[in-house]
């Protein structure tokens, strides 16, 4: 793929790339940098476009003056939402989950500017942004921090930071809602991680095999300040 | 043939699906309108006609497009019901639209007048992707063009962003 033609596709869906230029941009430092630009765009994008939406009951028709839905249909209704929550929470706490480190290991396949080597650090703004968002500090000596977006994960909003090391870029998430009983090391498609448990949640130090996960995880693991949400 | 929201079950399961689209199916119809009154009533229009129709709806996983064309068809009525009424852009960028006035910081009201500003064949199909969640395939079928098209939109969507916000937008291939 040549850069041009990245850079259109880049352009114009850069959350869904094809595995040709996944795989151009983790060569192309050039090119992972206009990507990284267009998902930073994007996340501004989505902020914009979620204006407040009328909330209220009293801003709104209720349901029950939809034509067909009388007053007994919105009581059991309302019965069956909250036993819908009910279940689906009981489900959620006792059923199997798919494995974290599988799961982090998608995610970091569709943001292959995750891997690109660069010594050029993240704007202090959008940095800033994504660490308030996911109620942390990180102080200076976690390293060069060239990566931060806010980004979804299962189901929550976590910060996705890459920190440049001697051994090449390393991939931090920072989950707050995930924890691990134990710290957790996965060796899966080409990456080494770690997940270790850290303040309420845990922290995923993700890299090639080159790269220093032990020093890094501990430093990071000292550099982040957890702030109560 | 499978008939998701027919029935009490049905019923229900509609109204709540409703109930979780409803904010962003009100931003949707706001970014198409860019008008809040427009957006209300195009939206409170919409889900009593979607209602009636819910029946008529085989699968489960196309209740989001579904909406979404019907809020376009609905906008289409309202505006050529409300034509008469509409006033320029720049008119009514930070004057008379409370979301161009306000924002959590300076960086999304600029944002939101940038997104206010662009055309609406660029506007409709990025509000589609990034607020929506559609594929550019989902798009296309919706605005009644090809992918490369909806593409082409897109790319454009974003480098005008770019431009005016202050990036760059030069030599990649507009």
């Amino acid at each position: 793929m040549q850069c041009l033609e990245f850079r259109r596709a880049a352009g114009a869906d850069p959350q869904h790339l094809e595995p040709a230029a996944r795989h151009h941009a983790a060569a192309c430092p050039g090119c992972a940098e206009y990507l990284r630009q267009m998902l930073a765009l994007d996340e501004r994008i989505a902020a914009a476009l979620r204006i407040p939406a009328p909330g209220g009951r009293a801003e709104r028709p209720a349901l029950s003056s939809i034509p067909g839905l009388d007053r007994r249909r919105w009581f059991a209704l309302a019965a069956s939402i909250v036993a819908g929550v009910l279940v689906g929470t009981l489900l959620w706490v006792g059923g199997p989950r798919n494995s974290l480190a599988h799961d982090l290991i998608e995610h970091l396949a569709h943001e292959p500017q995750a891997l690109a080597a660069t010594t050029r650090p993240e704007e202090g703004e959008v940095l800033a942004r994504v660490l308030e968002r996911g109620g942390i500090r990180l102080r200076p000596e976690a390293g060069l921090v060239s990566y931060a977006s806010s980004c979804r994960f299962r189901g929550r909003t976590v910060p996705h930071l890459v920190v440049q090391t001697d051994g090449g870029p390393v991939t931090v998430m920072v989950l707050r809602n995930e924890r691990p009983a134990a710290p957790v090391s996965f060796d899966e498609q080409g990456y080494t991680g770690r997940i270790v448990p850290a303040g309420p949640g845990s922290i995923a130090v993700i890299g090639t095999a080159a790269a220093e996960l032990e020093q890094v995880t501990a430093r990071v693991l000292a550099a982040v300040e957890w702030l109560k949400t | 043939m499978n008939v998701p929201f027919a029935g009490k079950d049905g019923e229900s399961a509609f109204a709540r699906l409703c109930d979780e689209l409803r904010p962003d199916l009100f931003r949707f119809a706001f970014w198409l309108a860019r008008d809040r009154q427009v957006a209300e009533d195009v939206v409170q229009e919409a889900l009593l006609r979607a209602w009636r129709s819910r029946e008529s709806l085989a699968d489960e996983a196309a209740a989001k497009p579904w909406l979404l064309t019907i809020i376009r068809r609905e906008h289409a009525r309202l505006y050529e019901r409300k034509r008469h009424e509409t006033v320029p852009v720049d008119e009514l960028v930070g004057s008379e639209s409370p979301e161009l006035a306000a924002a959590e910081s300076q960086q999304t009201l600029d944002v939101r007048r940038a997104i206010f500003a662009l055309e609406d064949d660029y506007r409709e199909p990025l509000v589609m992707q990034v607020l929506m969640g559609l594929s550019t395939r989902e798009i296309a079928g919706q605005l009644g063009l090809t992918q490369a098209a909806v593409l082409t939109r897109l790319f454009r969507a974003r480098q005008k962003l770019r431009r005016a916000l202050g990036g760059a937008a030069a030599g990649e291939g507009e």
